[in-house]
């Protein structure tokens, strides 16, 4: 069974605020980068720099963060930490800063993995973390700055994020394990 | 039905046959352009001391709802209208438009060539006053150039003391310039518990009810004539609380932030202006009302960021500040009367008090 938690228009609105919050604490876009987490931070990140650039007419770097051997959302793979590569992206990260950006924060594993893989790209003067959702039950010091949605879901609950690039539509839901 | 006058101040008149109250009066002439929603038009204090010339041609046809009202007691001067109709099926109609117009005093005027009209104003530069009377003679020119527009409008029509709507959910504070309901029902549907403030009230007198947001009201009249307290008011608020402004609202929100503001020739009342949502990159139509608009140029864009923008007259529809959580627009995102399609403005004010509390 599964309930849709943020619809289209929800998810619209979400990345709009999530873009003036980035131009808020940022005081505005200079030495941005902005690094999506494969696969749908990847979609989210155009979609604020796409944001970025009509309100700012800058063209801010996107980049993409690969996850490459196990997601720590799946059961069997729980003992094993996530490795992130950063190896597609193409420009430099040092003095930058950086604002990662993923659909769910769960156990922060993730987000850990991919500081790590840019943190080994360069020294960034700062890095942000934005997520559509965060649902809790992290195992790491980690907080998002901006967040699309808070969700707290059980772990039985699975999380589902749609981006209407790859999938039918825009969505967020939660599925009955 | 007897026979009166529409006169204008450039001598001109126009003869037609009274409905609602046989009142003689006086104000500024306006003219809506919505198809629809007069009801809502006739309540909105954005008409204050205002005739209001009704481009659509068939009015009253839907009778007066409960639903309707953007006022309880409509301040508005004068209708102007094509065809009035006092036949209504609506289920709702519990009054017919004439019935409510001669128990709130407020004459109106039908079978006047209305579009001829809003031409006519288009070509008349700025405010023109305007009269409904029973004889078109010079006494009665006299007395309307003797007339003087007033401009303490929002302290005619906002209230003067402070009142609450209470529900369940999110402290929100409205500080009123002569509100339409549809901002107190957009709100309650949100279940925010609100209080509204007077326009008057300080910063201090905000910032003690502790609100999660603070929503700066439509009214009528010019923002230039509210003087600088409210414009410290809005900038030491918006430095600590989630704010969102709407029509009047929106225009003192640029001022206190460094904008100016310019009268437009002829005030724009109408819905179908496409509006370009300038961080999305779509469009959507809303209801504008607005005889002032924020010079482009005139924006620090160190502080502002433009956020909406009308494609016809190029104006500037919706601000937002760099540093804070506060936006504004210049249109009726209630959406009473419609298109609904800005409502979910209120939305993301809902989310940007959410996204406040962490």
């Amino acid at each position: 069974m599964a309930k849709v938690v943020v619809d289209a228009m929800a998810m619209q609105r979400a990345l709009t605020r999530i873009t003036y919050e980035i131009i808020e604490r940022n005081k505005g876009v200079d030495d941005l980068v902005i690094l999506g987490i494969k696969t749908r931070g990847v979609y989210l990140a155009r979609r604020i720099a796409s944001r970025l650039q009509q309100l700012e007419n800058v063209t801010v770097p996107v980049g993409d963060l690969d996850i490459t051997s196990y997601r720590d959302d799946i059961e069997h793979d729980a003992d094993r930490d996530p490795k992130v590569s950063a190896a597609n992206i193409n420009f430099s990260v040092a003095g930058k800063k950086v604002i990662l950006v993923d659909d769910v924060l769960y156990t922060g594993r993730t987000i850990r993995a991919a500081m790590s893989a840019v943190m080994d790209l360069g020294r960034p003067k700062s890095i942000n973390l934005a997520v559509l959702v965060d649902r809790g039950h992290r195992e790491l010091p980690i907080r998002a700055d901006f967040v699309g949605k808070n969700i707290p879901s059980s772990q039985r609950e699975r999380i589902k994020v749609s981006v209407s690039e790859i999938d039918d539509r825009d969505a967020v839901e939660i599925q009955q394990a | 039905m007897a026979k009166r006058y529409l006169i204008l101040e450039d001598g001109s008149a126009y003869a037609g046959e009274g409905f609602g109250a046989g009142a003689t009066t006086s104000g500024e002439v306006i003219s809506s352009l919505n198809l629809l929603g007069y009801q809502e038009t006739i309540t909105d204090q954005i008409y204050h001391n205002q005739i209001i010339i009704f481009a659509q041609p068939a009015i009253g046809n839907v009778g007066i709802n409960h639903d309707s009202y953007e006022s309880i007691l409509p301040t508005a001067k004068g209708m102007v209208v094509r065809d009035v109709t006092n036949i209504s099926t609506n289920r709702l109609s519990r009054l017919s438009l004439d019935e409510f117009l001669q128990q709130h005093n407020i004459p109106g005027i039908s079978g006047i060539d209305t579009r001829y009209l809003v031409r006519k104003l288009r070509k008349m530069d700025g405010p023109v006053k305007g009269s409904i009377v029973d004889v078109a003679d010079a006494h009665a020119f006299d007395q309307l150039n003797a007339t003087v527009l007033t401009n303490r409008q929002v302290d005619q029509v906002a209230t003067p003391k402070p009142y609450p709507n209470p529900d369940t959910g999110k402290n929100v504070v409205v500080i009123d310039f002569g509100l339409k309901h549809g901002i107190l029902r957009q709100l309650s549907e949100r279940r925010c518990n609100v209080t509204v403030l007077p326009w008057t009230a300080s910063a201090q007198d905000v910032l003690n009810l502790d609100p999660d947001g603070v929503l700066l009201s439509t009214g009528p009249g010019s923002p230039l004539d509210l003087g600088e307290g409210v414009l410290e008011m809005i900038r030491t608020v918006q430095a600590e609380i989630p704010l969102f402004a709407i029509g009047l609202g929106h225009e003192l929100f640029a001022l206190a932030n460094g904008a100016q503001l310019a009268a437009l020739p002829v005030e724009y009342h109408g819905s179908s202006h496409p509006i370009r949502r300038i961080i999305t990159n779509d469009i959507l139509y809303a209801t504008q009302g607005q005889g002032y608009a924020v010079i482009g140029k005139s924006i620090d864009r160190d502080r502002l960021i433009t956020t909406y923008v009308d494609l016809i007259d190029g104006t500037v529809q919706g601000l937002r500040h760099r540093d804070y959580p506060a936006f504004s627009v210049q249109f009726f995102a209630d959406g009473a009367p419609g298109p609904h399609e800005s409502r979910d403005l209120f939305d993301e004010f809902m989310e940007s008090m959410t996204a406040r509390e962490g």
